[in-house]
Protein backbone atom coordinates (compact mmCIF):
# COMPACT_ATOMS: atom_id res chain seq x y z
CA UNK A 1 0.00 0.00 0.00
CA UNK A 2 2.77 2.38 -0.15
CA UNK A 3 4.04 4.39 -2.89
CA UNK A 4 6.92 3.08 -5.36
CA UNK A 5 10.42 4.50 -3.49
CA UNK A 6 10.43 6.54 -6.79
CA UNK A 7 7.43 8.24 -6.27
CA UNK A 8 7.81 8.27 -2.38
CA UNK A 9 11.09 10.44 -3.09
CA UNK A 10 8.91 12.57 -5.25
CA UNK A 11 6.30 13.07 -2.92
CA UNK A 12 9.04 14.46 -0.58
CA UNK A 13 9.88 16.44 -2.96
CA UNK A 14 6.79 17.81 -3.20
CA UNK A 15 6.10 17.69 0.72
CA UNK A 16 8.76 20.36 0.69
CA UNK A 17 7.65 22.34 -2.25
CA UNK A 18 4.13 22.85 -0.63
CA UNK A 19 6.12 23.60 2.66
CA UNK A 20 8.06 26.21 1.09
CA UNK A 21 4.62 27.96 -0.63
CA UNK A 22 2.90 27.61 2.45
CA UNK A 23 4.91 31.42 4.28
CA UNK A 24 8.26 31.03 2.80
CA UNK A 25 8.61 31.09 -0.62
CA UNK A 26 5.89 31.99 -3.36
CA UNK A 27 2.77 31.38 -1.98
CA UNK A 28 1.13 30.72 -5.11
CA UNK A 29 -1.52 28.58 -3.25
CA UNK A 30 -0.20 25.39 -4.36
CA UNK A 31 -0.02 24.37 -0.53
CA UNK A 32 -3.67 24.63 -0.42
CA UNK A 33 -5.44 20.98 -0.22
CA UNK A 34 -7.47 20.85 -3.41
CA UNK A 35 -4.21 21.56 -5.03
CA UNK A 36 -1.79 19.86 -3.24
CA UNK A 37 -3.79 16.66 -2.74
CA UNK A 38 -4.63 16.40 -6.30
CA UNK A 39 -0.56 16.48 -7.30
CA UNK A 40 0.28 14.17 -4.64
CA UNK A 41 -2.89 11.97 -6.35
CA UNK A 42 -1.52 12.52 -10.06
CA UNK A 43 1.97 11.69 -8.29
CA UNK A 44 0.44 7.74 -7.38
CA UNK A 45 -1.52 7.47 -10.35
CA UNK A 46 -4.72 8.50 -9.37
CA UNK A 47 -5.21 12.72 -9.74
CA UNK A 48 -8.96 12.27 -9.47
CA UNK A 49 -9.04 10.42 -5.81
CA UNK A 50 -6.88 12.96 -5.34
CA UNK A 51 -8.75 15.83 -6.03
CA UNK A 52 -11.94 13.66 -4.21
CA UNK A 53 -9.93 14.16 -0.89
CA UNK A 54 -8.62 17.47 -1.72
CA UNK A 55 -12.23 19.28 -2.13
CA UNK A 56 -12.82 17.75 1.06
CA UNK A 57 -10.09 19.24 3.00
CA UNK A 58 -10.20 22.39 1.31
CA UNK A 59 -14.12 22.94 2.14
CA UNK A 60 -12.62 22.35 5.92
CA UNK A 61 -9.88 25.08 5.14
CA UNK A 62 -12.13 27.59 3.73
CA UNK A 63 -12.86 29.51 7.10
CA UNK A 64 -8.58 29.32 8.43
CA UNK A 65 -7.47 32.48 8.16
CA UNK A 66 -3.73 33.53 8.46
CA UNK A 67 -4.49 36.34 10.46
CA UNK A 68 -2.45 38.07 13.47
CA UNK A 69 -1.12 35.88 15.91
CA UNK A 70 -3.76 32.72 15.49
CA UNK A 71 -2.22 29.32 15.80
CA UNK A 72 -3.28 27.61 12.50
CA UNK A 73 -3.01 24.39 11.18
CA UNK A 74 -0.97 23.64 8.31
CA UNK A 75 -2.37 22.51 4.92
CA UNK A 76 -0.30 21.80 2.71
CA UNK A 77 2.46 18.83 3.46
CA UNK A 78 -0.70 16.70 5.17
CA UNK A 79 -2.67 17.54 2.60
CA UNK A 80 0.19 15.76 0.14
CA UNK A 81 -0.21 12.90 2.79
CA UNK A 82 -3.97 12.20 2.38
CA UNK A 83 -3.81 12.90 -1.41
CA UNK A 84 -1.26 10.32 -2.07
CA UNK A 85 -2.56 7.30 0.70
CA UNK A 86 -6.10 7.82 0.08
CA UNK A 87 -5.39 7.36 -3.77
CA UNK A 88 -3.38 4.22 -3.37
CA UNK A 89 -5.96 2.90 -0.85
CA UNK A 90 -8.96 3.38 -3.37
CA UNK A 91 -12.29 5.11 -3.14
CA UNK A 92 -14.42 3.64 -0.39
CA UNK A 93 -16.02 6.44 1.98
CA UNK A 94 -14.66 5.03 4.77
CA UNK A 95 -10.87 5.30 3.25
CA UNK A 96 -11.99 8.91 2.71
CA UNK A 97 -13.05 9.75 6.01
CA UNK A 98 -10.64 8.09 7.76
CA UNK A 99 -7.72 10.21 5.41
CA UNK A 100 -9.79 13.25 5.78
CA UNK A 101 -9.84 12.90 9.66
CA UNK A 102 -6.16 11.31 9.88
CA UNK A 103 -5.06 14.85 7.94
CA UNK A 104 -7.11 17.15 9.66
CA UNK A 105 -4.93 15.74 12.68
CA UNK A 106 -2.15 15.91 10.98
CA UNK A 107 -2.24 19.73 9.84
CA UNK A 108 -2.25 20.55 13.43
CA UNK A 109 1.55 18.57 13.41
CA UNK A 110 2.81 20.44 10.92
CA UNK A 111 1.15 23.73 12.40
CA UNK A 112 3.53 22.82 15.52
CA UNK A 113 6.55 22.01 13.27
CA UNK A 114 6.05 25.58 12.37
CA UNK A 115 6.24 27.58 15.14
CA UNK A 116 8.99 25.80 16.29
CA UNK A 117 10.66 26.37 13.15
CA UNK A 118 10.17 30.08 13.56
CA UNK A 119 11.31 29.61 16.93
CA UNK A 120 14.53 27.70 15.40
CA UNK A 121 14.51 31.15 13.15
CA UNK A 122 15.18 33.32 16.04
CA UNK A 123 18.17 31.95 16.67
CA UNK A 124 19.21 31.57 13.14
CA UNK A 125 18.21 34.73 10.91
CA UNK A 126 17.42 37.40 13.66
CA UNK A 127 19.72 40.24 13.56
CA UNK A 128 18.73 39.93 17.16
CA UNK A 129 20.78 37.23 17.91
CA UNK A 130 23.69 38.63 15.12
CA UNK A 131 23.80 42.12 15.17
CA UNK A 132 26.95 42.47 12.73
CA UNK A 133 25.42 40.59 10.07
CA UNK A 134 27.35 40.86 7.01
CA UNK A 135 24.73 41.00 3.62
CA UNK A 136 26.17 37.95 2.31
CA UNK A 137 26.11 36.70 5.87
CA UNK A 138 22.13 37.55 6.08
CA UNK A 139 21.53 36.05 2.44
CA UNK A 140 23.18 32.54 3.53
CA UNK A 141 21.02 32.54 6.90
CA UNK A 142 17.66 33.54 5.45
CA UNK A 143 18.31 31.13 2.36
CA UNK A 144 19.64 28.36 5.96
CA UNK A 145 15.81 29.19 7.23
CA UNK A 146 13.91 27.78 3.87
CA UNK A 147 16.12 25.01 4.01
CA UNK A 148 15.04 23.90 6.60
CA UNK A 149 11.26 24.67 6.10
CA UNK A 150 11.35 22.60 2.80
CA UNK A 151 13.01 19.77 4.79
CA UNK A 152 10.39 20.26 7.39
CA UNK A 153 7.39 19.67 4.67
CA UNK A 154 9.32 16.53 3.15
CA UNK A 155 9.53 15.29 6.74
CA UNK A 156 5.86 15.83 7.55
CA UNK A 157 5.48 13.99 4.21
CA UNK A 158 7.48 10.74 5.14
CA UNK A 159 6.30 10.75 8.22
CA UNK A 160 2.46 11.05 7.40
CA UNK A 161 2.02 8.75 4.42
CA UNK A 162 3.40 5.55 5.99
CA UNK A 163 1.55 6.35 9.38
CA UNK A 164 -2.02 7.47 7.49
CA UNK A 165 -1.44 3.76 5.32
CA UNK A 166 -1.21 1.99 8.83
CA UNK A 167 -4.50 3.72 9.86
CA UNK A 168 -6.00 3.05 6.64
CA UNK A 169 -5.08 -1.05 6.61
CA UNK A 170 -6.62 -0.87 10.13
CA UNK A 171 -9.42 0.80 9.27
CA UNK A 172 -10.30 -1.52 6.42
CA UNK A 173 -10.20 -4.78 8.38
CA UNK A 174 -12.08 -3.39 11.26
CA UNK A 175 -14.69 -0.59 9.95
CA UNK A 176 -17.83 -1.53 10.62
CA UNK A 177 -20.53 1.10 9.32
CA UNK A 178 -22.41 0.38 5.66
CA UNK A 179 -20.19 2.34 3.20
CA UNK A 180 -23.60 4.07 2.49
CA UNK A 181 -23.90 5.62 5.72
CA UNK A 182 -20.17 6.77 5.51
CA UNK A 183 -20.36 8.49 1.98
CA UNK A 184 -23.53 10.49 3.32
CA UNK A 185 -21.70 11.68 6.45
CA UNK A 186 -18.78 13.12 4.47
CA UNK A 187 -21.20 14.28 1.56
CA UNK A 188 -23.28 16.32 4.33
CA UNK A 189 -20.00 17.14 6.10
CA UNK A 190 -18.91 19.07 2.64
CA UNK A 191 -22.57 20.93 2.78
CA UNK A 192 -22.59 22.06 5.81
CA UNK A 193 -19.20 23.75 5.50
CA UNK A 194 -19.93 24.95 1.87
CA UNK A 195 -22.89 26.80 3.32
CA UNK A 196 -21.19 28.22 6.31
CA UNK A 197 -19.25 30.09 3.64
CA UNK A 198 -22.01 31.82 3.88
CA UNK A 199 -20.98 33.71 7.03
CA UNK A 200 -17.77 34.14 5.49
CA UNK A 201 -18.43 35.96 2.66
CA UNK A 202 -20.65 38.55 4.71
CA UNK A 203 -24.27 36.80 4.42
CA UNK A 204 -25.81 38.38 1.78
CA UNK A 205 -29.10 36.11 1.59
CA UNK A 206 -29.54 37.64 -2.21
CA UNK A 207 -26.93 36.72 -3.49
CA UNK A 208 -26.44 33.46 -2.07
CA UNK A 209 -30.29 32.17 -3.21
CA UNK A 210 -29.58 33.73 -6.67
CA UNK A 211 -26.31 31.05 -7.15
CA UNK A 212 -28.47 28.44 -5.47
CA UNK A 213 -30.94 28.61 -8.06
CA UNK A 214 -27.85 28.83 -10.49
CA UNK A 215 -26.98 25.32 -8.99
CA UNK A 216 -30.90 24.00 -9.21
CA UNK A 217 -30.98 25.55 -12.89
CA UNK A 218 -27.39 23.54 -13.54
CA UNK A 219 -28.79 20.31 -12.15
CA UNK A 220 -32.35 20.13 -13.61
CA UNK A 221 -30.49 21.16 -16.93
CA UNK A 222 -27.70 18.82 -17.04
CA UNK B 1 14.79 60.99 -7.90
CA UNK B 2 16.94 58.98 -9.11
CA UNK B 3 15.95 55.25 -10.42
CA UNK B 4 16.64 52.01 -9.76
CA UNK B 5 18.06 49.86 -12.82
CA UNK B 6 15.40 47.61 -14.21
CA UNK B 7 18.00 44.65 -12.81
CA UNK B 8 17.77 45.77 -9.32
CA UNK B 9 14.00 46.53 -9.36
CA UNK B 10 12.98 42.93 -10.72
CA UNK B 11 15.54 41.22 -8.17
CA UNK B 12 13.71 43.20 -5.08
CA UNK B 13 10.21 41.81 -6.78
CA UNK B 14 11.32 37.99 -7.23
CA UNK B 15 13.36 38.21 -3.77
CA UNK B 16 9.51 39.54 -2.29
CA UNK B 17 8.50 35.68 -3.25
CA UNK B 18 10.59 34.75 0.05
CA UNK B 19 10.12 37.85 2.53
CA UNK B 20 8.77 35.23 4.58
CA UNK B 21 11.26 32.53 4.89
CA UNK B 22 12.73 33.29 7.88
CA UNK B 23 9.87 34.65 10.07
CA UNK B 24 10.66 34.45 13.68
CA UNK B 25 9.10 35.67 16.76
CA UNK B 26 11.85 38.40 17.54
CA UNK B 27 11.85 40.35 13.96
CA UNK B 28 9.04 38.77 12.53
CA UNK B 29 9.70 39.49 8.97
CA UNK B 30 12.16 41.68 9.36
CA UNK B 31 15.28 39.78 8.17
CA UNK B 32 13.32 39.22 5.09
CA UNK B 33 12.55 42.47 4.31
CA UNK B 34 16.23 43.31 4.55
CA UNK B 35 16.70 40.65 2.58
CA UNK B 36 14.44 42.04 0.14
CA UNK B 37 15.57 44.99 -0.51
CA UNK B 38 19.14 44.32 -0.20
CA UNK B 39 19.73 44.58 -4.01
CA UNK B 40 18.46 48.61 -3.66
CA UNK B 41 20.85 49.09 -0.91
CA UNK B 42 23.81 47.51 -2.54
CA UNK B 43 23.46 50.01 -5.34
CA UNK B 44 22.92 52.79 -3.52
CA UNK B 45 25.66 52.61 -1.58
CA UNK B 46 28.38 50.49 -3.81
CA UNK B 47 30.66 52.82 -2.77
CA UNK B 48 30.44 53.11 0.85
CA UNK B 49 30.15 49.22 2.44
CA UNK B 50 29.97 50.89 5.73
CA UNK B 51 26.79 52.65 5.05
CA UNK B 52 25.79 49.12 3.29
CA UNK B 53 26.36 47.17 6.79
CA UNK B 54 24.71 50.30 8.85
CA UNK B 55 21.40 50.63 6.61
CA UNK B 56 20.78 46.32 6.05
CA UNK B 57 21.08 46.03 9.94
CA UNK B 58 18.25 48.87 10.27
CA UNK B 59 15.94 47.01 8.17
CA UNK B 60 17.11 43.68 9.68
CA UNK B 61 14.68 45.49 12.38
CA UNK B 62 11.20 44.08 13.66
CA UNK B 63 9.02 44.03 10.68
CA UNK B 64 5.56 42.90 9.41
CA UNK B 65 3.61 43.07 6.43
CA UNK B 66 0.82 41.22 4.63
CA UNK B 67 3.40 39.42 1.99
CA UNK B 68 1.71 40.77 -1.02
CA UNK B 69 1.94 44.54 -0.18
CA UNK B 70 5.72 44.15 1.02
CA UNK B 71 6.61 45.37 -2.54
CA UNK B 72 4.57 48.44 -1.83
CA UNK B 73 7.23 48.85 1.33
CA UNK B 74 10.14 47.50 -0.66
CA UNK B 75 9.40 50.49 -3.17
CA UNK B 76 8.70 53.41 -0.88
CA UNK B 77 12.34 52.35 1.29
CA UNK B 78 13.95 51.83 -1.59
CA UNK B 79 13.14 55.41 -3.14
CA UNK B 80 13.60 57.10 0.34
CA UNK B 81 17.03 55.52 0.91
CA UNK B 82 17.70 56.71 -2.96
CA UNK B 83 17.08 59.95 -2.10
CA UNK B 84 19.29 60.13 1.24
CA UNK B 85 16.04 60.69 3.67
CA UNK B 86 17.57 60.87 7.07
CA UNK B 87 17.22 57.21 8.53
CA UNK B 88 15.12 58.45 11.91
CA UNK B 89 12.11 59.50 9.34
CA UNK B 90 12.39 56.37 7.20
CA UNK B 91 12.20 54.22 9.95
CA UNK B 92 9.19 56.21 11.24
CA UNK B 93 7.61 55.92 7.66
CA UNK B 94 7.78 51.82 8.25
CA UNK B 95 6.24 51.72 11.34
CA UNK B 96 3.26 54.09 10.02
CA UNK B 97 2.70 51.50 7.41
CA UNK B 98 3.25 48.26 8.69
CA UNK B 99 0.03 48.03 10.53
CA UNK B 100 -2.11 49.52 6.89
CA UNK B 101 -0.83 46.79 4.83
CA UNK B 102 -1.17 43.81 6.93
CA UNK B 103 -4.64 44.82 7.48
CA UNK B 104 -5.56 45.88 3.65
CA UNK B 105 -4.12 42.35 2.99
CA UNK B 106 -5.86 40.26 5.15
CA UNK B 107 -9.11 42.25 4.23
CA UNK B 108 -8.55 41.70 0.41
CA UNK B 109 -6.74 38.36 0.27
CA UNK B 110 -6.88 36.16 3.02
CA UNK B 111 -10.67 37.04 3.95
CA UNK B 112 -12.35 37.71 0.79
CA UNK B 113 -9.94 36.40 -2.76
CA UNK B 114 -8.28 33.30 -1.47
CA UNK B 115 -11.89 31.74 0.46
CA UNK B 116 -13.61 32.94 -3.23
CA UNK B 117 -10.95 31.28 -5.60
CA UNK B 118 -11.31 28.07 -3.47
CA UNK B 119 -14.93 27.60 -3.76
CA UNK B 120 -14.93 28.67 -7.54
CA UNK B 121 -12.50 25.08 -7.56
CA UNK B 122 -14.77 22.98 -5.10
CA UNK B 123 -17.27 24.63 -6.94
CA UNK B 124 -16.06 23.27 -10.61
CA UNK B 125 -15.34 19.91 -9.11
CA UNK B 126 -18.91 19.38 -7.66
CA UNK B 127 -19.90 20.76 -11.23
CA UNK B 128 -18.43 17.44 -12.58
CA UNK B 129 -15.57 19.64 -14.09
CA UNK B 130 -12.42 17.41 -15.21
CA UNK B 131 -9.54 17.94 -11.90
CA UNK B 132 -6.94 19.78 -14.25
CA UNK B 133 -9.70 22.43 -15.16
CA UNK B 134 -10.50 23.15 -11.21
CA UNK B 135 -6.84 23.39 -10.14
CA UNK B 136 -5.81 25.66 -12.81
CA UNK B 137 -9.00 27.48 -13.09
CA UNK B 138 -8.34 28.46 -9.05
CA UNK B 139 -4.48 28.90 -9.33
CA UNK B 140 -5.19 31.24 -12.39
CA UNK B 141 -7.63 33.28 -10.61
CA UNK B 142 -6.08 33.40 -7.39
CA UNK B 143 -2.76 34.24 -8.72
CA UNK B 144 -3.98 36.70 -11.11
CA UNK B 145 -4.98 38.93 -8.08
CA UNK B 146 -1.67 37.97 -5.96
CA UNK B 147 1.00 38.79 -8.82
CA UNK B 148 -0.92 42.02 -9.89
CA UNK B 149 -0.84 42.98 -6.33
CA UNK B 150 3.03 42.94 -6.31
CA UNK B 151 4.08 44.75 -9.67
CA UNK B 152 1.38 47.39 -8.80
CA UNK B 153 2.77 47.52 -5.03
CA UNK B 154 6.38 47.59 -6.51
CA UNK B 155 5.50 50.49 -9.31
CA UNK B 156 3.54 52.70 -6.66
CA UNK B 157 6.33 51.85 -4.03
CA UNK B 158 9.24 53.31 -5.98
CA UNK B 159 7.23 56.04 -7.78
CA UNK B 160 4.68 57.78 -4.29
CA UNK B 161 7.80 56.80 -1.86
CA UNK B 162 6.48 58.38 1.26
CA UNK B 163 2.90 58.81 -0.54
CA UNK B 164 2.08 55.03 -0.39
CA UNK B 165 0.05 55.48 2.08
CA UNK B 166 -2.75 58.26 0.59
CA UNK B 167 -2.08 55.82 -2.64
CA UNK B 168 -3.94 52.40 -0.60
CA UNK B 169 -6.30 54.85 0.60
CA UNK B 170 -7.69 56.19 -2.78
CA UNK B 171 -7.26 52.71 -4.31
CA UNK B 172 -10.96 50.54 -5.05
CA UNK B 173 -8.40 47.41 -2.83
CA UNK B 174 -12.05 47.69 -0.78
CA UNK B 175 -14.51 47.57 -3.57
CA UNK B 176 -12.24 44.72 -4.87
CA UNK B 177 -12.59 42.73 -1.89
CA UNK B 178 -16.72 43.23 -1.43
CA UNK B 179 -16.80 42.28 -4.85
CA UNK B 180 -15.09 39.02 -4.25
CA UNK B 181 -17.29 38.62 -1.16
CA UNK B 182 -20.21 38.60 -3.26
CA UNK B 183 -19.07 36.27 -5.99
CA UNK B 184 -17.99 34.15 -3.45
CA UNK B 185 -21.37 34.30 -2.15
CA UNK B 186 -22.80 33.45 -5.68
CA UNK B 187 -20.32 30.58 -5.73
CA UNK B 188 -21.42 29.23 -2.57
CA UNK B 189 -24.61 28.88 -3.18
CA UNK B 190 -24.35 27.04 -6.45
CA UNK B 191 -21.41 24.75 -4.68
CA UNK B 192 -24.16 24.34 -1.77
CA UNK B 193 -27.09 23.20 -3.79
CA UNK B 194 -24.45 20.63 -5.87
CA UNK B 195 -23.65 19.19 -2.31
CA UNK B 196 -27.05 18.74 -1.45
CA UNK B 197 -27.31 16.63 -4.61
CA UNK B 198 -24.64 14.97 -3.88
CA UNK B 199 -25.81 13.72 -0.56
CA UNK B 200 -29.43 12.98 -2.06
CA UNK B 201 -28.17 11.07 -5.03
CA UNK B 202 -30.61 10.64 -7.75
CA UNK B 203 -34.04 9.94 -6.52
CA UNK B 204 -33.27 8.88 -3.30
CA UNK B 205 -34.85 10.52 0.29
CA UNK B 206 -31.83 12.07 1.60
CA UNK B 207 -32.99 15.78 0.95
CA UNK B 208 -34.21 16.40 4.21
CA UNK B 209 -30.55 14.94 5.50
CA UNK B 210 -28.99 17.86 2.94
CA UNK B 211 -30.97 20.65 3.44
CA UNK B 212 -30.44 20.14 7.74
CA UNK B 213 -26.72 19.88 6.56
CA UNK B 214 -27.10 23.48 5.18
CA UNK B 215 -29.19 24.98 8.20
CA UNK B 216 -26.81 23.64 10.37
CA UNK B 217 -23.77 24.92 8.11
CA UNK B 218 -25.22 28.65 7.77
CA UNK B 219 -26.19 28.50 11.80
CA UNK B 220 -22.61 27.70 12.55
CA UNK B 221 -20.77 30.12 10.53
CA UNK B 222 -17.25 29.75 10.89
CA UNK B 223 -17.72 27.45 14.25
CA UNK B 224 -18.54 24.79 11.80
CA UNK B 225 -15.24 23.59 11.35
CA UNK B 226 -15.21 22.16 14.70
CA UNK B 227 -18.47 20.98 14.63
CA UNK B 228 -18.36 18.86 12.02
CA UNK B 229 -14.82 17.30 12.24
CA UNK B 230 -16.44 16.16 16.01
CA UNK B 231 -19.02 14.71 14.17
CA UNK B 232 -17.37 12.74 11.39
CA UNK B 233 -14.79 11.43 14.35
CA UNK B 234 -17.53 10.52 16.48
CA UNK B 235 -18.57 8.78 12.99
CA UNK B 236 -15.14 6.68 12.52
CA UNK B 237 -15.40 6.14 15.94
CA UNK B 238 -19.02 4.20 15.59
CA UNK B 239 -17.99 2.45 12.46
CA UNK B 240 -14.24 1.07 14.28
CA UNK B 241 -16.28 0.52 17.33
CA UNK B 242 -19.09 -1.24 15.71
CA UNK B 243 -16.52 -3.63 13.30
CA UNK B 244 -14.21 -4.53 16.31
CA UNK B 245 -18.00 -5.58 18.65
Amino acid sequence: MLPEPGVYLLLLLLGGWIALDGASFGQAMVSRPIVAATLAGWLVGSPVLGAAIGLVLEVFHLTVLPVGAARYPEAGPAAVVGGASFAIAGPTPSALLTATLFVLAWEWVGGASMRYLRQVNMRIAAVTAHPGMSPGELERRHIVSMMLDFFRGAVLVGGGIPLLTLVLVWTRVFWGLPEEVTRLAVASAVTALLASAFRLFGGGIKLFLIGASCGLLYLILG
Amino acid sequence: MKVLPRRVRAEILLRSLAVQGSWNYETLIGTGFAFTILPALRHIHRADPEALQTSLVRHAGLFNSHPYFIPVAAGAVARLEEDDVASPVVERFKSAIRGSLGSVGDQLVWWAWRPMSAVLGVALLLAGAAWWIAVIAFLTVYNTLHVGLRIWGMRIGLERGMEVGRVLRDAPLHRMGRAASNFGLLLAGFATVLAVARVSGPGDGNLLLGAGAVALGIWLGLRARTVVWAALGTVWGLGMLFGTL
